[in-house]
């Protein structure tokens, strides 16, 4: 197997992969894009492997995928033995997969707000803000609930998911896109929890959590 | 809005990287809280003026633009000004050397002000909290000490003499190293640094900041490399610096007052902050008020 | 109603289980943000969200349990205090004691964390507070002026029962009290108190409703004109911080403190317990140590065995020395629990490095006071050390202290002298690049230290030692004059006397202790001229400063030099 990662560093999306691959100990290699300045997620060479023209790009040997969430599943089901990341149970994987679905929303809003105001987006930046704060409400709610009833991540499982790292990165570079988190303490303290899963590592522009007691 | 002190209105201010500018299409950018346009006409040079109702994207003629402001290219980038400018940009001698690699590396805004990101990019003592494995590490955190003057003949800040311990300081370097700087800042909101290069020890790597005062507490900060490196690739050298300032946006935007105070009592230097008192210093005596808390009279 | 920046309420700003270990937790009232952080030892700090050095917020820095660490530059703030105790960038300077955040009133009760713009009201229960067991709901944030999160709270009492309004924007209905958090000019919090445990139906249920309320008491002010943020200001720091490089600061005042606890911790050593009469006590480093006024006049220095953050009472140990000359015996045999003693602010000369890649402490019998201070800051941060302690035959002092410690503690006892220095090389090793020794005990040991690490390659700068003496050789050849400014006298200096001497000579009246340069009684701010250092009380940046000198061993470099006396 040789996989290889078609990677902007400053990407959330990106990012999951490289996290769930970190926690799942994978080798893998690096194929920088210069996404900013460079739009090289636009070029002709990239659009090949994704008409979409977007990060990530995973190939695992042939095989060639996009879209971080598709992949964080991919990769869950084919390289985590323990199946804990991606379980087969029915109803979890409907979790999951809404879980995945609300990642794409906070890509769309809040990371949509960081392009904006640190990239020179034509974004609607008030618009996208709204929205990152009204899916940050609801999760703070379902995490809080959580903690009530025992419960530390986002799904039923009791250990993370690939649910929490789709929704990890965009939740904690919010402050990018001027969303800040202090109204949502709940959510702060998840953040504090997926930074001290084994084998967590940072991008740029997310710190490490200090140690557990 | 805010007032723009005299100072700052005559100084040649960076918009864009000129390679990103499209010849006949209107790019539209805030400077000085002022909106502002520029395209570059058929012979490749920048045309500036104070935008009016042109949006992003338009095409436009640049001909048809009579009320330009100044505009000047250097380092890759366009620069204008508000006010009077000088003749000529300040000197970064060696972007003119054959054998070396320039290039933007992007042009990111931070919620911060722009001497508060000066300030930050002269700073060691944050290598290893901030850039943890790259710039610095624990336990090597001692700033040791370093020399500051500033330049009269030159009006610049300059601070030599100043060594890290570093993992690894450039893309080009594979083990940790203590590595030599200099710091330049030839004009209020720009910096310039100079570190030995990993590829050839005896020259140095030059890495500049330029930030682009879009309000008082807002900027837009343009990176140059100017490398000493034959192996890597454009998108490597974009990356490697990209992910330095990645991990500085956090802190800058973290930092309150987002602009920089000029009274020392507030807030509490050490000796490792000896270049950035100096810049401060600095600031207050060329009369600088924008995107500063001077100190109260 | 206008919100003040110097409202004196108590109000909720956090619930307890927002506060987990080793979390930061970040909130705001009336316009000032905090950041809020409950140390290992449950103790909830409310500070100013903003560190002194560079202004960025707390709330993104690390909690390590008695420590907060700035995300910046890695700088530390004690428990209790938010004094700083550690710069990374000067590792092997003690930091200016007076480097403090700005810190809030906190009073942790009824499930809520409560905190006050300023110290001016006492904190007082909600009326009924008592005798429940208190349940906070889930809080919620609303984008409204507090007054009209208020109003809107009162209409949700069913019209038999209206809504009894209390101070502070309180009301209370049913077996509900409401509070509303004044964040800011149009941002409040909702923290509601239950009065008994509710089940899993009844809080969905709460938090519907005040979802809903949210959801209409927002679209109401958002048809409204945002109300003007508060403006708060950021306090100065003293003009002394503001300059650089750090500064002398001479000797504080002294504070009384109670023997809390006095006991016998192994044959010979006797441990105190010292607290204040309120409060905590000020922030110390590791390494430090105290000056303890004794009841017959004399002063005794004691180092500090605490951890980090641990300030609400000091714990020294003081062995009873046959030989002692009334200090330590006068120390153990008079003075009892409950007795008030006088003690000089936390002092500095054995400050703890935290950039080594592997730290030796070693210890020769009442030595270890410091060295388990610095084990303990070690350990919390998860830090490489190796603590050797050497004692005679018998019990020793701080063993279950030690035993608590998650790093490597090894007891030598009674090895016979030729075996102690073999031990010591081997526990010294080969020296690498971040390696240093700190090292406590009796003069021999110092010495066997010193030398066996040098003849195993350990550079000077990288040993460290702890005098309670004066070893020195002091060179008094010098003579000089000396201009005491507020006596308005000229004193000459011979050869062969000290200022000191002289001073007594003319009539003056000055402290002094031990006069051999340890224990820092004579301290004398120098206003001109250099001086010549003798001493072993002043660190390094202390003697460079050239702002103060211990006028019983010390002499003058220049031909003149004016005290401030």
């Amino acid at each position: 197997m040789a996989i290889t990662l078609y990677d902007f560093e400053l990407s959330g999306n990106c990012y999951k992969l490289r996290l769930l691959m970190s926690a799942l100990k994978l080798r893998y290699d690096i194929v920088p894009v210069d996404f900013y300045p460079g739009r090289q997620h636009k070029a002709d060479w990239f659009l090949r492997m994704n008409p979409f023209g977007q990060l990530p790009v995973l190939k695992d040997d042939d095989l060639i995928l996009s879209d971080s969430g598709a992949i964080l599943a991919y990769l869950a089901r084919k390289y985590d033995e323990a199946s804990l990341w991606f379980p087969d149970d029915p109803a979890v994987t409907a979790e999951i997969l809404r879980w995945h679905s609300v990642a794409d929303d906070i890509t769309a809003t809040s990371s949509a707000a960081r392009l904006a105001l640190g990239y020179g987006y034509d974004f609607d930046i008030a618009k996208t803000q709204k929205g990152a704060h009204r899916i940050f409400r609801l999760m703070d709610e379902h995490l809080w609930f959580g903690e009530r009833e025992g419960r530390d991540w986002l799904c039923s499982p009791a250990h993370p998911t690939t649910a929490d790292i789709a929704c990890f990165p965009y939740v904690m570079l919010s402050e990018e896109g001027g969303v800040g988190r202090e109204d949502y303490p709940a959510l702060r303290r998840w953040t504090d929890r997926v930074r001290r899963i084994p084998g967590f590592v940072v991008m740029s522009g997310i710190f490490p959590a200090g140690r557990a007691l | 809005m805010s007032s723009i002190d005299p100072v700052t209105r005559d100084l040649w201010q960076v918009i864009a990287a000129t390679d990103e500018i499209t010849v006949g299409v209107v790019e539209a950018t805030l400077l000085l809280d002022t909106r502002i346009a520029l395209t570059r006409d058929s012979d490749g040079s920048p045309v500036v003026w104070l935008r009016r109702d042109e949006e992003q994207g338009d095409e436009i003629d640049p001909a048809s633009v009579l009320d330009r402001l100044p505009a000047i290219t250097g380092y890759g980038y366009i620069w204008t000004s508000l006010g009077n400018p000088p003749k000529e940009l300040f000197p970064i001698p060696e972007y003119a050397e054959s054998d070396r690699v320039n290039m933007s590396c992007g042009s990111i805004g931070i919620h911060v002000s722009a001497p508060r990101a000066v300030e930050n990019f002269l700073d060691m003592g944050h290598f290893p909290y901030v850039h943890t494995d790259i710039l610095g590490a624990e336990p090597h955190t001692e700033v040791k000490e370093y020399d500051v003057e500033v330049s009269e003949e030159r009006d610049e800040v300059l601070a030599t003499k100043c060594k890290f311990f570093q993992p690894r300081a450039a893309l080009s370097a594979i083990d940790g190293m203590e590595v030599e700087y200099v710091y330049r800042v030839p004009h209020p909101f720009c910096a310039v640094l100079y570190k030995s290069s990993p590829e050839a020890p005896e020259r140095r790597d030059v890495i500049a900041i330029f930030l682009q005062p879009m309000t008082e507490e807002r900027c837009r900060a343009h990176l140059l490399q100017s490398m000493i490196d034959s192996t890597s690739t454009i998108t490597d050298l974009r990356r490697f610096q990209q992910t330095i300032f990645g991990q500085d946006k956090p802190i800058l935007e973290n930092q309150f007052p987002k602009r920089l105070p000029l009274d020392p009592r507030s807030e509490t230097p050490i000796r490792a902050d000896k270049s950035a008192i100096a810049y401060r210093r600095w600031l207050s005596q060329k009369g600088i008020t924008y995107g500063v808390i001077p100190v109260a009279s | 109603m206008t919100l003040s920046l110097t409202d004196p309420t108590w109000y909720p700003i956090a619930s307890s289980d927002d506060l987990p270990f080793r979390h930061v937790y970040q909130g705001q009232l009336l316009g000032r943000e905090l950041a809020v952080w409950r140390a290992d030892d449950g103790n909830v700090n409310v500070w100013e969200n903003r560190c002194l050095h560079r202004g960025v917020r707390l709330s993104i820095g690390v909690n390590e349990g008695g420590e907060l660490k700035c995300q910046y530059h890695g700088w530390r703030y004690a428990n209790r205090s938010a004094g700083c105790t550690y710069i990374p960038a000067h590792p092997a300077d003690a930091p200016a004691r007076r480097i403090q955040n700005r810190t809030y009133p906190v009073r942790e009760a009824y499930g809520l964390i409560w905190s006050a713009a300023n110290d001016d009201q006492v904190f007082q229960p909600f009326p009924g507070a008592e005798g429940n067991d208190w349940f906070p709901l889930r809080p919620m944030p609303v984008n409204a002026a507090p007054e009209d999160v208020l109003a809107a709270l009162a209409s949700l009492a069913p019209d038999d029962q209206p809504a009894d309004l209390l101070p502070g924007l309180t009301l209370h209905f049913g077996d509900t009290y409401y509070f509303v958090q004044p964040v800011d000019a149009g941002r409040s919090v909702i923290r509601g108190l239950l009065s008994a445990q509710p089940d899993s139906a009844t809080l969905r249920h709460c938090n519907e409703t005040l979802s809903k309320l949210r959801d209409r008491v927002e679209r109401a002010a958002a048809k409204k004109p945002a109300p003007e943020p508060l403006n708060p200001a950021f306090e100065k720091v003293s003009a002394e911080l503001s300059t650089m490089p750090e500064i002398a600061v001479p000797r504080g005042n002294t504070l009384t403190v109670v023997v809390k606890r006095k006991w016998t911790s192994a044959d010979g050593v006797i441990g105190f317990e010292l607290a204040p009469r309120d409060g905590h006590l000020p922030t110390f480093q590791p390494g430090a140590h105290i000056d303890l006024h004794l009841p017959n006049g004399l002063i005794r220095q004691y180092s500090i065995t605490n951890g980090p953050g641990d300030l609400m009472s000091y714990i020294i140990g003081v062995k009873q020395e046959s030989a002692s000359k009334g200090g330590s015996k006068v120390l153990v045999e008079s003075v009892r629990e409950g007795d008030l003693l006088s003690i000089s602010e936390p002092r500095n000369n054995f400050p703890l490095r935290r950039d080594a890649t592997r730290t030796v402490l070693i210890a020769g019998g009442i030595g270890i006071t410091p060295l388990l201070s610095m084990a303990r800051f070690l350990d919390k941060s998860s830090l490489n050390y190796e603590l050797h302690y050497f004692t005679r035959a018998g019990d020793v002092a701080f063993r279950s202290e030690l035993e608590a410690l998650n790093g490597k503690v090894i007891f030598h006892t009674g090895l016979p002298r030729e075996q102690i220095g073999s031990t010591i090389a081997s526990a010294l090793g080969e020296w690498s690049l971040a390696q240093h020794v700190y090292v406590c005990g009796p003069s021999a040991m110092l010495e066997t230290v010193r030398a066996t690490a040098a003849s195993q390659g350990w550079p000077e700068a990288s040993i460290h030692f702890e005098y309670f003496k004066n070893d020195k050789v002091i060179d008094n050849s010098s003579a000089f004059e000396v201009e005491l400014a507020r006596s308005a006298m000229t004193l000459q200096i011979p050869s062969g006397k000290t200022i000191l001497e002289v001073m007594r000579d003319n009539g003056l009246t000055v402290p002094s202790s031990c006069e051999q340069g340890a224990c820092g009684t004579c301290l004398t701010t120098v206003m001109e001229g250099e001086v010549d250092h003798q001493d072993v009380y002043l660190n390094d940046s202390e003697k460079r400063s050239n702002t103060c000198m211990m006028t019983c061993v010390s002499r003058a470099k220049s031909a003149r030099l004016v005290l401030d006396i």
